[in-house]
């Protein structure tokens, strides 16, 4: 029975646990029902993903209403393989958040954290989940809520959090405002809501200017969650002054949902077959995404604060990702998906490691770093790991997803884009060769009493590494899931409605 | 306050009605216009009116901030909890048909718990808005300076 | 031979043992002697076990390992050939040598941190044999990337920053390339060829042609930085800060080794010879090798600093066997193998010296190194046998693979080659002879410099307190100068053992 309702109580049990953080008064306990939840939607999400690996899509009707009038929850090899990237980034940072926020945040507020996280992570698991467009943006607009009250948490260290959250509310709501305003061009010419149902219509209806309208408008509201190049101005801000865990939370988890829900919209209810779709990855997507590569890592060379550096370097590699959408083939299709997965794991666990000096120095800065290697051993090395991944080393998640990337721009011929996407990753390596020459180079402070990070932040920041390295040697388990992700959106974008079958 | 005896005895005049009425909108949601969202916002007007005229200290006797936000969180599980009933008696997730015997009435009792939730969640967080900004007011005016 | 041990096993203990011997070195920590003998003992195993290896192929017993699978279809696979097995036994052999001889100068020169630089030691030793093992092009790339890591800490080891500056090139120029050039060059072979195997006869033919296949080969050649071919080179002197050890065994034999076997890899079993001399894809890069070598012993024969001049010397000696490889002729090929044996055997008896040198007497630039050759005659002596041996005097190891460079050029209609050749043996005697001559023929420094009374020399001598370096230091050097003579007796038998997978 549990199995049947998987799908829903995916989404719901976050949803569920949020309200009873809120009600708990101990800290404790708030963290518990946290971890309880997170560690739910995990194991609820590889089962989810090895059904529908073996077993297809899986439609769930909420409230027995049939779509398209109900709401759907849909899962398709694409979205399973999300939602396993979100859960698995969302555990390890329940796991380590509590010590982490234990100094970032008083006592008080923490239950109050907790169900902030738990909204944030609901609503992502949601829009990954549902196949209904309108419960997109509900879903949505619950975790960018959620989000911007997280980031703004940060003020405890750091009063710019505020305004850094702010104009993160500001740009998020003008993005979720035009996606609703495309929303509702597409539905005043389709009259659905439902996506497979959308893109069955907009096939018979065709192209119009109105659709073309709503079409811009919903890219553009994505184009702004996800950071693409020229609007990703309001998430180095963000990630610098939110609290470390959710720096580490929302880098690996709220850009990769945006990103998904993009190429939802651009592969299953539009399609590449409508001429401004196809269009929009090539004169937009290859462009910005290479400019993204580039500026964004060049600004990343000159950061002082790391966690700021990060946030650009995410900036960058949502470049990879689109550069690899902008193939338009099913092997760009995979290094996408390898790549949301990839870099989820590595920039969290960079992150997680920022943590974990932030924790014992207080500081992110660089000069904080100075003989952290000697000091912080565990946290370096995992550092130093991520870091190699970044530069895309053999035997790191990153080495494959470049491997996929590079092997997309070949399939499409695209030689100077291939070598262009080599080079970035070397402005990889110098932004990360001046902190591992800060870290075991230079000698730490004169009086510097710094320690290991405690071992509850220490384990997940390691599960996340040594899944980085696993998942280098041996790539069967991503590379599979996500060659049947970019299958599911790039040849079977809506097998029909009439092809659905309830559990 | 016993100064203003109009604004007082206006608002001992119109709170009730409005309570009621919010009452009215909530439970005659499923068959008329209204419903949780709505019923909510009036219900939380009257609790800002009579803060307005009664002053913040009064409001916060009357509606603490803590327990407001505990409704907050139990308006939401009240909905929650109906689709996980749902879930319990053997159907989908907010699936009212199974509620009861009778789909009709379970349907009937399903929209009727949920909007219940719904309104508790809107009146209490709208209430917390309002109580956050006017803490905010640096001190209460004296009668004698009105 | 031994109960129970099968080629395959043996082949998994050439990269196990050295990973294990880094894990018992660190164990090791606090206890010097604890930790130096395992190094010894462990590199003697996997020399023992290269040997076996070597033995058992000769029976006709091939091993090969698959691990995982690192991508779809492209496992991370080992596989027993000739070639991987010459340069893995000259890289095992000379670990042992090697570790005797970082004894002695790490100890008599008191370094810090000697934990970390055997540790380090011993992974760069396992990412050789990775390479020298590998049975595709993935793994290869894997143990390549892995050896500039594993070095890093090596070339760093002073800390000074000096050895900052110049680890900072080693590292930045030895991954550009790789992940610009060899990355994208792996990637499209495996577009193309839909394998990645090491295949006799390779995986291209058919498959690319004309100045696409120029093009590939240049990325491959260019992205094996290793192998420092010019404009690419100017790591391997900067990497020189490195301790003597590290710049004899990493610059002598194991990084720059497994720069030019990649490229021997890429020529031999990725195009084939037939396929490059059909293609003509590697005529080109005949000219750039060329070049690198003549500019390079030029450079060399400027440089006063005897390990700077060493290491030109290595970029010269290095394009011998990119240029071998690009003759596209089997002769060629062959050359390039036994250089990559000569070469190996030659310039770390000559760092050896170099280094024994520094230690006996302080002194690293070759204007100070008069006369010292009579104070030091074995470490001179051992410095000429080897100088021989580069130069390409018979009977020295270093003549066998000029013969067969040069009958290459002759089969590929590429007779300026020869020329070239001709001209680099005579630069290359200009810039290695002069020290053993100064070392043994010019008065010691400092006797006409300062007016000293008759009878004084002898004080003089005291008073410098130059002696003969440590034993630790001298025997090593010695063993491997003897030995790039006497290889000379088995070049012939070397070349026909790698003939059979160069194809007709």
């Amino acid at each position: 029975m549990m199995l049947a309702h998987l799908p829903v109580l995916e989404v719901l049990v976050p949803l569920a646990a949020a309200p009873l953080c809120a009600l708990l008064r101990r800290p404790l306990l708030a963290w518990g029902v946290v971890m309880a939840s997170t560690t739910f939607a995990l194991g609820g999400s590889l089962v989810l993903l090895f059904q529908v690996l073996s077993n297809g899509v899986i439609s769930y009707h909420i409230g027995d209403w049939a779509p398209p009038w109900g709401i759907e929850f849909r899962l398709d090899a694409a979205n399973s393989f999300v939602l396993v990237l979100v859960s698995l980034v969302g555990t390890m940072c329940a796991i380590y958040g509590r010590k982490s926020v234990e100094r970032e945040i008083s006592p008080e507020a923490q239950p109050l954290f907790c169900t902030l996280l738990l909204l944030c992570f609901a609503g992502m698991l949601g829009v990954t989940s549902t196949g209904d467009a309108f419960n997109l943006f509900v879903f949505l607009e619950i975790s960018s809520l959620s989000t911007y009250v997280l980031v703004a948490m940060g003020a405890s260290r750091d009063k710019r959090a505020l305004t850094a959250a702010f104009t993160y509310l500001l740009v998020g709501t003008i993005g979720a405002t035009f996606y609703v305003i495309g929303l509702g061009l597409v539905y005043a010419l389709t009259g659905t809501l439902n996506m497979a149902d959308m893109a069955l219509r907009i096939t018979d209806i065709g192209d119009s200017s109105t659709l073309r309208v709503g079409f811009a408008f919903i890219i553009i509201g994505f184009g702004l969650k996800l950071a693409i190049f020229p609007l990703h101005q309001w998430l180095p801000n963000a990630y610098t002054y939110a609290p470390s865990m959710v720096s580490a939370f929302l880098a690996g988890t709220a850009t990769k949902v945006a990103v998904y829900a993009s190429l939802r919209f651009l592969y299953t209810v539009f399609s590449p077959n409508l001429h401004f779709d196809a269009q929009v990855l090539q004169t937009l997507f290859l462009p910005l995404g290479l400019a993204a590569i580039f500026v964004a890592s060049g600004v990343a060379i000159f950061q002082s604060n790391i966690k700021r550096l990060l946030a650009y370097s995410s900036v960058a590699q949502v470049g990879y990702i689109l550069v690899g959408v902008s193939f338009a083939n099913i092997t760009g299709l995979t290094a996408t998906f390898l790549h949301l997965f990839n870099h989820a794991i590595m920039k969290s666990g960079l992150l997680l490691a920022v943590g974990c000096v932030v924790y014992r120095t207080g500081s992110c800065s660089i000069s904080t770093f100075r003989g952290l290697g000697h000091r912080m051993p565990w946290t370096m090395a995992a550092f130093v790991i991520g870091g190699l991944s970044m530069i895309g080393i053999p035997a790191t998640v990153g080495f494959i997803s470049k491997w996929y990337l590079v092997l997309g721009a070949l399939e499409r011929g695209w030689w100077p884009v291939a070598f262009a996407m080599v080079a970035g990753s070397l402005l990889a390596l110098i932004y990360f060769g001046r902190i591992v020459e800060a870290a075991y180079l230079q000698p730490s402070p004169e009086g510097n009493k710094v320690t290991e990070a405690p071992l509850s932040m220490l384990a997940p920041l390691w599960v996340l590494t040594i899944s980085c390295l696993a998942l280098g040697i041996n790539s069967e388990f991503t590379v599979s899931s996500a060659r049947a992700a970019a299958n599911a959106l790039f040849f079977d974008p809506h097998p029909g409605l009439s092809m659905q079958v309830g559990p | 306050m016993r100064h203003h005896i109009i604004l007082r005895i206006a608002a001992q005049l119109l709170i009730p009605p409005i309570l009621l009425f919010a009452l009215y909108v909530q439970f005659h949601g499923d068959f008329g216009p209204g419903g949780g969202f709505q019923a909510g916002v009036i219900f939380a007007a009257g609790l800002v009116l009579y803060g307005l005229v009664y002053g913040v200290a009064e409001i916060h006797r009357v509606a603490p901030t803590h327990v407001a936000m505990k409704m907050m969180a139990i308006g939401l599980l009240i909905y929650i909890g109906v689709g996980f009933a749902g879930l319990g008696l053997g159907g989908k997730y907010l699936d009212y048909n199974v509620l009861l015997h009778d789909p009709m009435a379970g349907q009937h009792l399903g929209i009727f718990l949920v909007e219940l939730g719904v309104g508790i969640t809107v009146a209490s967080t709208m209430l917390v808005i309002y109580q956050c900004f006017s803490e905010h007011q640096s001190r209460d005016l004296a009668d004698d300076e009105w | 031979m031994i109960e129970g041990l099968t080629p395959e096993l043996a082949l998994g203990l050439t990269l196990l043992l050295p990973g294990l011997g880094a894990l018992v070195i660190g164990v090791a920590d606090r206890f010097p002697n604890i930790r130096e003998t395992a190094s010894l003992l462990i590199a003697t195993a996997l020399c023992g076990t290269v040997v076996w290896l070597l033995m058992n192929y000769l029976a006709g017993a091939t091993a090969q390992l698959r691990v995982v699978q690192m991508l779809p279809g492209l496992p991370i696979s080992f596989f027993v050939e000739p070639i991987g097995l010459i340069f893995a036994l000259v890289a095992s052999a000379l670990w042992i040598v090697i570790t005797v001889y970082s004894i002695g100068y790490m100890r008599s020169k008191n370094y810090p941190h000697q934990t970390r630089f055997y540790i380090c030691f011993a992974l760069a030793m396992a990412s050789t044999m990775g390479i020298a093992f590998a049975g595709n092009m993935i793994t290869l790339f894997l143990f390549y990337e892995m050896l500039t890591l594993s070095t890093y800490p090596l070339v760093l080891h002073h800390e000074t920053d000096a050895a900052k500056r110049g680890a900072r090139i080693y590292i930045s120029v030895l991954l550009t390339t790789s992940i610009l050039f060899f990355l994208p060059a792996i990637v499209w072979t495996w577009w193309i060829a839909g394998t990645l195997d090491f295949t006799p006869g390779g995986i291209l033919t058919g498959k690319i042609e004309g100045p696409q296949a120029a093009i590939l080969f240049a990325l491959y050649l260019f992205g094996a930085g290793k192998a420092a071919l010019m404009p690419f080179h100017f790591w391997l002197p900067a990497a020189m800060v490195a301790p003597t050890p590290v710049s004899a065994f990493l610059h002598a034999v194991a990084v720059v080794k497994a720069g030019v076997f990649t490229v021997l890899k890429v020529g031999i079993y990725i195009f084939g010879v037939g396929f490059l001399s059909e293609t003509h894809a590697s005529e080109w890069m005949i000219w750039v090798a060329a070049v690198s070598l003549i500019i390079a012993s030029f450079v060399a024969l400027r440089k006063d600093e005897l390990k700077a001049r060493l290491a030109y010397s290595t970029i010269a000696q290095l394009a011998y066997v990119t240029l071998g490889v690009s003759l596209a002729s089997v002769m060629g090929m062959v050359g390039g193998v036994l250089q990559l044996v000569a070469h190996a055997l030659g310039k770390i008896t000559l760092f050896m010296c170099a280094g024994a040198i520094y230690v006996a007497s302080g002194k690293r630039n070759i204007s100070e190194m008069r006369g010292l050759g009579r104070l030091m005659p074995f470490t001179f002596g051992a410095f000429l046998l080897a100088a021989l041996s580069i130069i390409g005097i018979p009977p020295s190891g270093g003549a066998w693979s000029k013969w067969f460079l040069m009958i290459g050029a002759a089969d590929s209609g590429q007779q300026v080659m020869i020329g070239v050749w001709m001209l680099s043996s005579v630069l290359s005697v200009a810039y290695l002879i002069p020290v053993v001559a100064r070392g043994f023929f010019l008065p010691l420094q400092g006797e006409k410099d300062r007016p000293q009374p008759q009878g004084q020399e002898v004080s003089t001598i005291s008073q410098l307190r130059v002696r003969e370096a440590p034993l630790w230091c001298v025997v090593p050097a010695c063993i491997t100068g003897v030995l790039s003579v006497l290889i000379y007796f088995v070049g012939p038998a070397i070349a026909e053992f790698v003939l059979p997978v160069l194809g007709p």
